[in-house]
């Protein structure tokens, strides 16, 4: 307490230093001359009286120190005293000042913004959750590895069997349309296990959560709905009554019994969703028959789990293979060497995230770079002004100022520059976080972009890190050579300012050729990227999207039942067909190259034995007959389905297989003829289809079957529909919504875009990833081009008695351009070496960072070139000499024209 | 020990605050020449020290301080003791004897082994 009272007087004895010295001055006079009085009391004569009492008073000036220094807190006094001062020279050299906030201000702002990112999607994906580190995605894994959601039976065995889990639950998102028939709107939900929040610990804002009598398996009793925060305010109003009122969600009644708390917006990272549903309800809700929850091959749902208080992953992972190892086996129909695994909530190949971490981890790679070329450029300016300072900093220690208190000063005028360009970065940090939403995929997963934009704590505190981190990088250097500043021969120097020593070039130089190679790895890479890119738009995806409409319809949400499905598309691809400029009709379950999950049915071929282990998993798609005449991908065997190809009970199952399946599966046999059995049931090949692309456009020729839409589709698959005319896909959208509204004028169009743009998805994190460093990439080599030419322009000053020189002897202004833009060439051919062997050395590390797509699971390079490709580096390297010839070339044009007169009469 | 000895360090504010308790306020001047004479004479005190020392007691609220007048007419600086001076010189009083006596007993020769 006392101590603490102390404490804060001496902080105010900072602000009313001078009131306290006069007052010590008065004191201290009123005692000599006491003392005095006394000492001519005692007979001595006043003279010697005072001189008396002065010699026992001591050094006037030892007291007054200590006294200042116990008045008020030296250290913090002399901060501020350094902060005043560092203040004044900023404003006083605004053009230095700004330059180095600018920079700085880019650099912090770009890897804050990166880190918000990785903030939201890696490192705190879900919000509103009781303790996530404990949280983790649970997946089914196929006999390949790959990673597949759960089905529900799979999910009871689970929850009813794991020890060392505090509980599992499953969602499953989907479109849900809310309202009556004429003004339904489309909201985003998750049907989940009743038990999802309370696995989540999610609390509720208002009114409850779903209650242990919820967590039920019978389907269709659960007619409540927990609706969320946003989805409160935007549609209620905040009202305080929600609770207890009718939702309407496709077609049927559901009670509002909760709103969950704000933070809280799903179970998938950067995605809002904002309905939550009992998953049993499904039955009611999407006319799903109750046979397919009971279907262990109907794997839909996303797993998440919550690990026991002191259980590690590994451990649960353990005790989860080992069941789902004996279910495998107890259920071999169906799940044959299936396993199941745990994996931290970012890792799930499933939303967004699976798309991001790629690029995510890339684009913070390139923010460090940046930071670094940040923070050269800064060290460079800080070392020119410390050298244009080095006068007034030898007249500091003349004066008796230390060499660490003058480093101080330089170090706390760098922290000052760093963090006015950190406040100015960080401003920036919201509006530039928003713009995650371009890096989504187009569709309905834009729309659901949750980014917590204002910056939170984790951000703020890497700033500062970031922060502290630019201010030692850029400010020690400047700092230590003041540490080093050889005062006698300064002074001695006879007041020629600023010929920097040998050493002191040499440092910035390398500065310099450090900047250039950080640029070339920044081009480098910004170039395999976009070649990456351009290389892979260039692949022929086997079909033709030009001219075609796809929109996907959520029949579901108006409560249609399997035949009212297949009876809508007849209805509608009859309509269509007739339309003005409609060439070709079709529909089918998955999109090719599409973000949708894509399904696999596990086959056993006629005359063909798998090897052990062997993947049958194979993918397929489930077309309407008009499906491959309109992606122009032609039958080269056998014949199309038609439309005898139906659910009629005397119509055969049929197939159409692709060539990579004939190619894998019927080595010299013919294929067509040949049966097949899937679905519990044996399929006759009737036709071969040409190869084409599925979920990549660098896959490599996968076997791929077709099966008539007719005979297999089923409630829980999706639907796209198909639509090619002879002009511009977008002219169709009219008519296809009139056809639409003419059969049902509950079914609304949602999400109509060109096929062309749509299977650009498949290309989203590749084309993130090119134009995060085309952008990133722009920056790093303005930046070393600034740096450049400031140390040529430095250069240039220094050398201006020199050149005048060498000018008056006789040097021609051609010489001296040479000699300014050959020094420049010579740092910058230095750091080109470097850069090159750097980004060779990165490119290596770079191609192996995939991204995983929702539809497989499996890991796609981001990269897509060779990282040696010659013609980049060759191209990078050209332009950056361009560009540092040019940037010594301003200089050296000065330089030139110096005239010699004038500059040996300078100083 | 005839010669004058140094003030050892952290004991010149006790004997501060001890002399204000005995003489009632007082100032910087006068308080310096009653340590010495309280002393015997036998410490030197370097005037200069004890005002730092004043200022420390002072932040710390055991003193406080107002310019008053001396009897010879003189403006000086008064010191004068607190309530939480007092309770501080007891306590600082009973470390201080509790410590010498603790040094007695290691310095006073063996009586009996």
């Amino acid at each position: 307490m006392r101590k603490l009272r102390a404490l804060w007087l001496r902080l105010c004895g900072i602000f009313s230093a001078r009131r306290g010295e006069g007052d010590l001055a008065a004191e201290l006079a009123s005692h000599v001359e006491l003392h005095t009085e006394d000492g001519i009391r005692a007979g001595l004569s006043p003279e010697e009286a005072r001189r008396q009492a002065l010699i026992r008073l001591g050094g006037v000036e030892q007291t007054r120190q200590a006294y200042r220094e116990r008045r008020t807190l030296p250290g913090l006094e002399s901060l501020i005293q350094d902060l005043r001062y560092g203040l004044r020279m900023m404003a006083r050299n605004r053009g230095f000042t700004a330059v180095a906030v600018l920079t700085l201000a880019i650099g912090i702002g770009a890897s804050a913004t990166a880190f918000t990112w990785i903030n939201a999607v890696l490192l705190q994906p879900l919000s509103g959750v009781a303790e996530p580190n404990r949280l983790v995605t649970l997946e089914s894994v196929t006999p390949n590895n790959g990673w597949v959601p759960n089905s529900y039976p799979d999910f009871i065995d689970f929850r009813d069997r794991l020890k060392l889990l505090d509980g599992i639950a499953v969602t499953k998102p989907a479109a849900l349309s809310v309202g009556n028939e004429d003004h339904a709107e489309r909201v985003w939900g998750e049907l989940v296990s009743g038990n999802f929040f309370a696995v989540l610990g999610v609390k509720p804002e208002l009114g409850r959560m779903f209650l242990p009598a919820e967590y039920g398996d019978t389907p269709g009793a659960f007619p409540v709905v927990v609706i969320s925060d946003r989805y409160w305010r935007s549609h209620y109003g905040a009202d305080p009554g929600v609770v207890g009122k009718t939702l309407r969600i496709n077609q049927h009644q559901l009670t509002i019994v909760g709103v969950a708390a704000p933070a809280f917006h799903g179970s998938m990272p950067v995605t809002a969703f904002d309905l939550w549903v009992p998953y049993m309800q499904q039955p009611v809700l999407n006319g799903v028959q109750v046979r397919m929850l009971q279907d262990r091959h109907n794997r839909n749902m996303l797993g998440i789990a919550r690990l026991k208080r002191g259980v590690t992953v590994d451990q649960a992972r353990e005790e989860l293979a080992a069941l789902a190892g004996r279910m495998a086996i107890a259920n071999a129909d169906v799940s044959e060497g299936m396993s199941a695994t745990l994996l931290p909530l970012w890792k799930s190949p499933h939303g967004p995230q699976g798309l991001l971490v790629g690029p995510l981890r890339i684009l913070m790679g390139v923010c460090v770079l940046l930071l670094l070329i940040v923070c050269a450029n800064v060290t460079n300016l800080q070392l020119a002004r410390a050298t244009a300072r080095e006068k007034e900093f030898s007249a500091r220690m003349a004066l008796g100022a230390g060499r660490a208190r003058l480093a101080r000063q330089v170090l706390t005028e760098s922290l000052m520059l760093t963090a006015a360009g950190a406040a100015l970065g960080l401003a920036t940090v919201p509006l530039l976080s928003h713009s995650l939403k371009f890096l989504m995929p187009p569709g309905p997963m834009q729309l659901l972009v949750a980014m917590d934009t204002r910056p939170n704590l984790a951000v703020l505190a890497f700033t500062a890190g970031v922060c502290v981190f630019a201010a030692l990088a850029a400010g020690l250097a400047p700092a230590l050579q003041v540490g080093r500043l050889n005062l006698s021969a300064r002074l001695n120097d006879g007041g020629r300012s600023g010929a920097a020593g040998r050493g002191r070039n040499r440092l910035r130089s390398a500065l310099v050729a450090s900047e250039v190679a950080l640029a070339l790895v920044a081009l480098v890479g910004a170039g395999l990227f976009a070649r990456g890119f351009q290389t892979t738009l260039r692949i022929d995806p086997g079909f033709d999207p030009n001219q075609v409409l796809l929109s996907q319809f959520y029949l579901n949400t108006s409560g249609y039942n399997l035949q009212q499905r297949k009876e809508f598309c007849r209805r509608l691809a009859e309509r269509m067909q007739s339309a003005p400029g409609v060439t070709d009709v079709a529909y089918s379950d998955g999109v090719p190259l599409g973000f949708e999950p894509s399904w696999w049915e596990e086959l056993r071929i006629e005359g063909y034995a798998p090897r052990p282990n062997e993947n049958m998993n194979i993918f397929r798609n489930v077309i309407s007959p008009g499906y491959l005449p309109l992606m122009h991908i032609p039958v080269v065997e056998g014949r199309n389905f038609t439309e005898a190809d139906n659910e009629a009970d005397d119509a055969p199952l049929v197939m159409i297989v692709n060539e990579a399946f004939v190619r894998n599966f019927f080595a010299g046999r013919n294929p067509v003829g040949a049966r097949v059995h899937g679905w519990g049931s044996w399929f006759r090949i009737v036709g071969v289809a040409r190869d084409s692309k599925y979920h990549y456009l660098s896959e490599p020729a996968t076997p791929h079957f077709y099966v008539p839409f007719r005979q297999i589709y089923r409630t829980d698959m999706s639907l796209a529909f198909y639509v090619r005319s002879q002009g511009d896909p977008a002219g169709t959208l009219s008519a296809l919504r009139a056809q639409t509204r003419g059969i049902d004028p509950n079914v609304t169009v949602f999400d109509a875009v060109p096929l062309k743009e749509f299977i650009g998805a498949s290309l989203y994190p590749q084309k993130v990833a090119a134009s995060l460093m085309a952008v990133l990439g722009g920056i790093a080599v303005l930046l070393a081009a600034v740096g450049l030419y400031s140390v040529m322009a430095y250069w240039v000053a220094q050398r201006t008695q020199e050149i005048g020189v060498r000018m008056a002897l006789g040097a021609q202004p051609v010489h001296v351009l040479r000699m300014v833009v050959g020094q420049g060439l010579k740092l910058t051919a230095a750091g080109l070496i470097a850069g090159a062997a750097l980004a060779f050395a990165l490119s290596r590390v770079v191609s192996a960072v995939s991204f995983t797509n929702s539809a497989m699971g499996v890991g796609a390079r981001l990269l897509g070139v060779n990282a040696s490709s010659p013609a980049i580096y060759l191209a990078a390297t050209v332009f950056l000499c361009a560009l540092a010839a040019l940037a010594a070339y301003l200089p050296a044009r000065r330089a030139a024209s110096i005239d010699p007169m004038q500059a040996l009469r300078t100083e | 020990m005839g010669e004058k000895t140094d003030v050892w360090q952290g004991t010149l504010a006790l004997m501060a605050l001890r002399t204000l308790e005995t003489m009632g306020p007082q100032h910087g001047y006068g308080l310096a020449r009653r340590i010495e004479q309280t002393s015997g004479d036998l410490l030197q005190l370097n005037y200069g020290t004890l005002y730092p020392a004043l200022l420390k007691l002072e932040q710390e609220g055991f003193i406080r301080s107002r310019w008053g007048v001396s009897d010879n007419n003189r403006r000086a600086k008064y010191y004068e003791l607190t309530k939480a001076g007092q309770r501080q010189l007891k306590r600082a009083a009973a470390e201080w004897e509790q410590t010498t006596a603790i040094l007695a007993r290691f310095l006073t020769p063996a009586e009996e082994a």
